[in-house]
């Protein structure tokens, strides 16, 4: 995201919570903003965007396979070093009161706290499931918007995650994702079937509870119905 | 509150304030950046965007001391950070593009900061998570 608005820069704090999600809030002028989908919703700049891109979300291992020039900001907060896997997700998870009191009609088509990867593109907003994803073998080629979509659980960083390709069908085998084409999915890297690196390039996407996503993008398309 | 997102598979999983992350797995930046436009919510509702109004009376603000956005004013190769062992292969990151090259930050971290904000290559960048 950029924070720039009528080249001036702006400065960014956590607003409070709509929604039951956090938006944030630029000091200069108090305006809120949705921090998914860069939109101003009120105050003095509402209706204003922010140029929004993808937040790649992977481990050490993988982001130096994508780039080995990649830089790393480290603050002053205490962090565990390496991966929690101890912390299992709680897919019943409930909302406590403060949350639920900033809730919209809710799209009750799946449950609100069910968790999967939304996928949105200018016209079409799409959620997969995660349970979808996992009984189709956690990776299948899908389409969106004419083109083809990978959409895939990362064998290392047990994440959903979606990118266009140019191939029909996908299955994950150990740690690889392959494709029909005879490219492979590595590390997070598309390799092509000699191991040379494709460009790739996704869709903005969310990992997100049901409701978060319901809610940013009403009326969303559900994959598989 | 805190929920425990996260999977039932082997684990990177991190626990969230929001309930959404922002992801891209992997393999590049997403391509599809919306440019600072001018539009007032008429104009939106106009356009046949589905957004419903924002009710003011639904949005609960948040202490101004209960989270601290990371001002990014140091940066270092993360090959660098990963053989001095402050962080591991495993260590979940996430990555942004900015002016000056991809730019990592720590999971962990951006779920207690939620925003990161610094400048790159004489350009101003931000992340939310």
């Amino acid at each position: 995201m950029i924070p720039t608005i009528d080249g001036k820069p702006h400065r960014f704090i956590v607003g409070g919570l709509y929604d039951g999600v956090f938006v944030a809030q630029d000091i200069e002028t108090k305006t809120l903003w949705n921090h998914v989908t860069g939109e101003a919703l009120h105050g003095p700049l509402a209706g204003r965007h922010l140029p929004v891109s993808n937040l790649l979300q992977m481990n050490v291992k993988q982001a130096l396979a994508m780039d080995p020039e990649v830089r790393v900001a480290i603050s002053t907060r205490p962090f565990v070093s390496g991966a929690r896997r101890s912390q299992l997700a709680n897919p019943n998870a409930d909302l406590n009161d403060r949350f639920m009191s900033t809730m919209g009609p809710e799209d009750t088509r799946r449950p609100r706290m069910e968790l999967g990867l939304g996928v949105w593109t200018g016209t079409t907003h799409r959620f997969y499931p995660l349970e979808r994803i996992r009984q189709r073998g956690e990776a299948f080629v899908d389409e969106i918007d004419g083109r083809k979509l990978l959409v895939y659980i990362d064998p290392e960083a047990a994440t959903p995650a979606a990118l266009f390709v140019n191939a029909g069908g996908a299955k994950a085998v150990g740690k690889e994702i392959r494709l029909d084409t005879g490219d492979v999915v590595r590390s997070g890297v598309l390799m092509d079937p000699r191991g040379r690196r494709r460009n790739v390039d996704s869709p903005q996407q969310l990992f997100t509870r049901w409701y978060g996503f319901a809610l940013t993008f009403p009326g969303c398309d559900v994959f598989g119905g | 509150m805190e929920h425990a997102i996260g999977l039932s598979l082997k684990g990177a999983i991190c626990l969230l304030i929001i309930p959404t992350i922002t992801l891209a797995q992997g393999t590049g930046v997403g391509s599809n950046t919306n440019p600072a436009q001018n539009a007032s919510p008429a104009d939106r509702s106009a356009r046949g965007n589905s957004q419903p109004v924002f009710d003011i009376n639904r949005f609960r603000p948040t202490p101004s001391d209960t989270f601290e956005t990371f001002h990014v004013t140091d940066t270092r190769p993360l090959r660098d950070a990963l053989r001095a062992g402050t962080i591991q292969e495993d260590t979940p990151v996430l990555v942004t593009e900015t002016a000056a090259g991809r730019l990592a930050l720590l999971t962990d971290q951006m779920v207690y900061h939620h925003i990161a904000q610094g400048r790159a290559g004489n350009k101003d960048w931000m992340a939310t998570f």
